[in-house]
């Protein structure tokens, strides 16, 4: 009887203690009791590591899970007390134990990230790949785009190297000036099927990648940039190679056909007026000379610098596109008109 | 001449084994060249990317292009060589050079279809129509080599040329290679093969060999002088018989 009294009790009190800490669902678990209490609670690891097991009620809170999720709904295993414990060995093992549970209810983008490069290097055995909370975080996990520029951030965590690059470039810059039209890591790379961009794929797919934002008419006019970059790219040898070794089965052999990234480069991609960019005039030989070896300085005239050819630029390349237009109609007019006549005539002899 | 007088079993020896040869070289290298280029040009297309893809890939179309062509302009010097030699050494006139009949004909000939007159040209070896072909294909064959070469090495030309040579060299290439296909698709065939005339094939330029029949109707002015007489002695085929060989 008095144990019954006192469980009542007990639960009243959790219930209206909960409801007064804006009802956090994993409050009712009661696993806060023990882990939100003590800041400097840990485990110890057989690898010398301390896991730390204290949760920040008001971090979790205000996480997007805060309101949703009680403890046990990640913790699955952990639904009693004494807790089954399982053997981990060092800080990494636990992580990577967990990693599946976002699977459940983010099933979409777990999938996608089975595609991704980093599931892929995780496969072969590399702890170290990022996982949902590498990027994500797990009890302070807020919408990973507010603010955009915090992706680009996030990435840098593993990636420094790029990431000291892409700040330095015309994208980067722009960033870091708040401007939201630019693309952070994730617009090039994708977030959860992230492709290894060492096997050509990703380069492959730059038109369109790079044509997500520099065809867009509104976007562009607010740089006074172009919008026919990449039609007139795919119009010309590098463009059509690129696209034809883009269907080739089983990836291009030898030498892919420069993409955008080949030229005006990878993560330090610079305004084409910018003195130091690998596109300006005084600096199009050495960019050439990357796949063409013996360009010299008249080589980079070869390219028309995403033009279309007209009386004032690219003149001869413009007059021989005329000369044709004009005969190709004329010489099989004229031998068309000669068949029809001459047929005609035979039908009249008969 | 290529062609001695044979009168025998009615059939004439028109073409000689290694013009014979040449065409067959020129067929299959035009043909391969039309089959490996016209993707390139129409890339966008389901139909080039299916070609392509059964080509072996872009790479292996453009390597097979590029033999074909070094093989097509080598034929095409070997052929312009060997003509130069035989009329620069006067053994033979050179049949194929355009002169004032072959306006004249051009002329004639077209009055005729249109009904303006019954009066029919009278041919010598080549008509204009052969003669036009002729030329057409060796210029384009000149344009096609040279644009090729450019393109199969633009750094090379780049050295001791403008740069714009190139994207030119790739619109002129990629222009006269489909109107060559053109021609050769639509009136080549029609003059080969579809004209009532030669129709469902004319098999001369394959066995070397053409009926005195044909080559009276066709090629009246020839087949006197290999008969050794005037043309016009020909009995009244056309009315016109003054018209000589210039």
């Amino acid at each position: 009887m008095l144990k019954t009294r006192l469980f009542l009790l007990t639960a009243l009190l959790a219930f209206t203690a909960s409801r007064a800490r804006a009802g956090i669902p994993a409050e009712q678990d009661d696993c806060l009791g023990c882990h939100g209490g003590d800041k400097s609670m840990t485990m110890d690891l057989p690898s010398g590591e301390k896991l730390p097991i204290y949760v920040d009620t008001a971090v979790f809170a205000k996480s997007v899970h805060g309101e949703m999720l009680r403890c046990a709904d990640c913790h699955s295993d952990k639904n009693g007390y004494p807790h089954n414990s399982k053997p981990f060995k060092n800080r990494r093992d636990v992580t990577v134990a967990y990693y599946e549970q976002c699977k459940a209810c983010h099933f979409a983008n777990y999938t996608k990230t089975l595609d991704g490069v980093h599931f892929a290097v995780l496969a072969k055995g590399n702890q170290k790949a990022a996982l949902c909370v590498d990027c994500h975080g797990s009890h302070d996990i807020t919408r990973p785009t507010e603010p955009r520029a915090r992706i680009s951030a996030t990435c840098a965590g593993c990636h420094q190297k790029e990431s000291d690059v892409y700040v330095k470039s015309v994208h980067g810059k722009a960033l870091a000036e708040q401007n939201q039209d630019v693309p952070v890591c994730t617009d090039c790379h994708r977030a959860h099927d992230i492709a290894d961009p060492r096997d050509g794929k990703l380069s492959m797919r730059t038109p369109e990648v790079c044509g997500r934002c520099h065809t867009n008419e509104k976007l562009m006019a607010k740089y006074g940039l172009s919008t026919h970059v990449v039609d007139s790219y795919l119009s010309d040898f590098h463009g059509m190679s690129a696209s034809l070794q883009r269907k080739t089965k089983g990836g291009p052999k030898g030498m892919v056909a420069a993409v955008c990234t080949d030229c005006h480069g990878v993560h330090d991609i610079l305004s084409a007026k910018d003195p130091t960019s690998h596109t300006v005039k005084a600096n199009l030989v050495q960019t050439c000379r990357k796949c063409h070896p013996g360009a010299n300085e008249n080589f980079p005239s070869a390219w028309l610098s995403h033009y279309q050819p007209s009386w004032n630029k690219a003149s001869l390349v413009y007059g021989v596109q005329l000369f044709y237009k004009f005969l190709i109609p004329f010489i099989l007019g004229s031998l068309a008109i000669q068949i029809v006549i001459h047929l005609w005539r035979v039908v009249v002899n008969r | 001449m290529n062609a001695p007088a044979q009168q025998h079993s009615e059939q004439i020896v028109r073409f000689s084994f290694s013009q014979r040869l040449e065409h067959i070289v020129t067929i299959f290298t035009f043909t391969g060249l039309c089959l490996t280029g016209l993707p390139q040009k129409f890339y966008a297309k389901g139909w080039a990317q299916w070609m392509v893809e059964h080509l072996g890939g872009i790479d292996q179309t453009r390597w097979i292009h590029r033999a074909i062509g070094i093989l097509f302009v080598t034929a095409t010097v070997v052929h312009l060589v060997n003509g130069l030699n035989a009329l620069l050494s006067r053994r033979s006139a050179f049949t194929m050079l355009l002169n004032k009949k072959d306006f004249e004909d051009c002329v004639l000939q077209l009055r005729y279809y249109l009904g303006l007159t019954d009066e029919h040209p009278r041919y010598d070896r080549f008509d204009y129509k052969q003669k036009w072909e002729y030329w057409s294909l060796f210029l384009g064959n000149i344009i096609m080599g040279l644009s090729g070469l450019m393109l199969f090495f633009p750094t090379v030309f780049a050295k001791v040329l403008p740069g714009q040579l190139i994207p030119a060299a790739k619109v002129a290439h990629s222009n006269e290679g489909l109107m060559a296909f053109f021609v050769i698709a639509v009136w080549h065939i029609y003059n080969a093969h579809l004209q009532p005339d030669v129709f469902p094939f004319d098999t001369s330029i394959f066995t070397g060999k053409i009926s005195r029949e044909r080559m009276l109707h066709e090629h009246p002015l020839e087949l006197a002088r290999i008969e050794g007489r005037s043309a016009d002695d020909d009995h009244g085929h056309h009315a016109d018989a003054s018209r000589k060989v210039g």
